[in-house]
């Protein structure tokens, strides 16, 4: 059994990361929801729940790193796909900078706990 | 697909739209459209119950959206307007939401008097202004007046033309105050709605 404040903490990192992570699967071109959820689910670790994915998604739209258009596909069924806007590629490039230093800031300290008996 | 398959989503979606009462119209119809061609596309290839299910409860889902979108307008534009707006949908779903809509109005109403105060002295300059007077029982009771008709009898003016400037700041701050306190608010409660299930 795990700690509840260990399980809150690795939410909050989850939930950290999960704006981040959309952002990236959307920085080689347009994606409609499920293709996000797919790339998140095969590319990553990070379990996410669609209840939280979609109300993102929109949020990141309002937020204007996001413009999203309706695109019918070929057997006629409309979906919404999305992009990024200038913003949002430039808020991604600096989130991956700072993840990118962070974490491998922390990685040397952290070297210890991971390798060595426990 | 079947027309029970059909019926179910519809159930589904229309659960959805009834507890999404907090969100704007058009935010509603977008989500109801993009639910349903993410519900109609997954279903080819799985089970439409577990389709549902993958998407959680309606009412769950809803308050998700909810906490992502309530205030996402209000914190880009921060102005008044925006973050009442916001507040107002907040207050009719909890309420936590109500409470900070009361003191956020507040702010607001205090912090337009005084501004407006601070300019109608320029108008009014006999009147306007904040005034002390002794009510029936003695009490010493202050009130901030715009200088349309007459103070009581008896109540002196305290602070003079320093209202102008001290009116015009004090309340631009204390708007700016509330503006922040909302947002503030509004920022925990996204964290702790905003929850992804692992």
């Amino acid at each position: 059994m795990r700690e509840p404040e260990a399980d809150k903490w690795e939410v909050q990192l989850r939930k950290g990361c999960l704006e981040l992570a959309i952002l990236a699967s959307l920085w080689n071109g347009k994606l409609y929801g499920l293709e996000i959820l797919r790339r998140l689910e095969n590319d990553s670790d990070l379990i996410v729940s669609e209840g939280t994915v979609y109300p993102l998604l929109s949020r990141l739209k309002t937020l204007g790193l996001l413009k999203s258009e309706w695109v019918v596909s070929d057997s006629g069924h409309p979906r919404k796909y999305y992009a990024l806007t200038a913003a949002g590629k430039q808020r991604a490039a600096e989130m991956a900078e700072t993840w990118t230093r962070f974490s491998s800031s922390i990685s040397a300290l952290l070297a210890p706990l991971t390798k060595g008996p426990r | 697909m079947t027309d029970d398959a059909q019926r179910k989503i519809d159930d589904y979606l229309a659960k959805l739209r009834r507890s999404l009462r907090g969100l704007k119209e058009e935010d509603v119809h977008e989500v109801i459209a993009e639910l349903r061609s993410h519900i109609v596309d997954k279903a080819r290839e799985q089970n439409l119950d577990a389709v549902l299910a993958d998407l959680g409860a309606p009412e769950e889902l809803a308050a998700q959206y909810a906490a992502e979108s309530l205030f996402t307008r209000a914190e880009v534009s921060r102005t008044p307007w925006s973050i009442l707006k916001s507040l107002f949908r907040w207050a009719s779903l909890s309420v936590a939401g109500f409470f900070v809509l009361m003191g956020s109005l507040l702010g607001y109403f205090s912090g337009v008097v005084l501004i407006l105060c601070g300019y109608l002295k320029l108008v009014h300059p006999q009147t306007a202004g904040v005034w002390t007077a002794r009510d029936a029982n003695g009490d010493l009771q202050i009130s901030v007046r715009l200088g349309f008709g007459s103070p009581p009898p008896g109540a002196h003016e305290i602070l003079g033309w320093w209202i102008v400037p001290l009116g015009i700041l004090v309340g631009f701050s204390l708007v700016m105050l509330t503006t922040r306190f909302a947002l503030w608010c509004a920022r925990r409660y996204r964290s702790s709605r905003a929850l992804p299930r692992a």
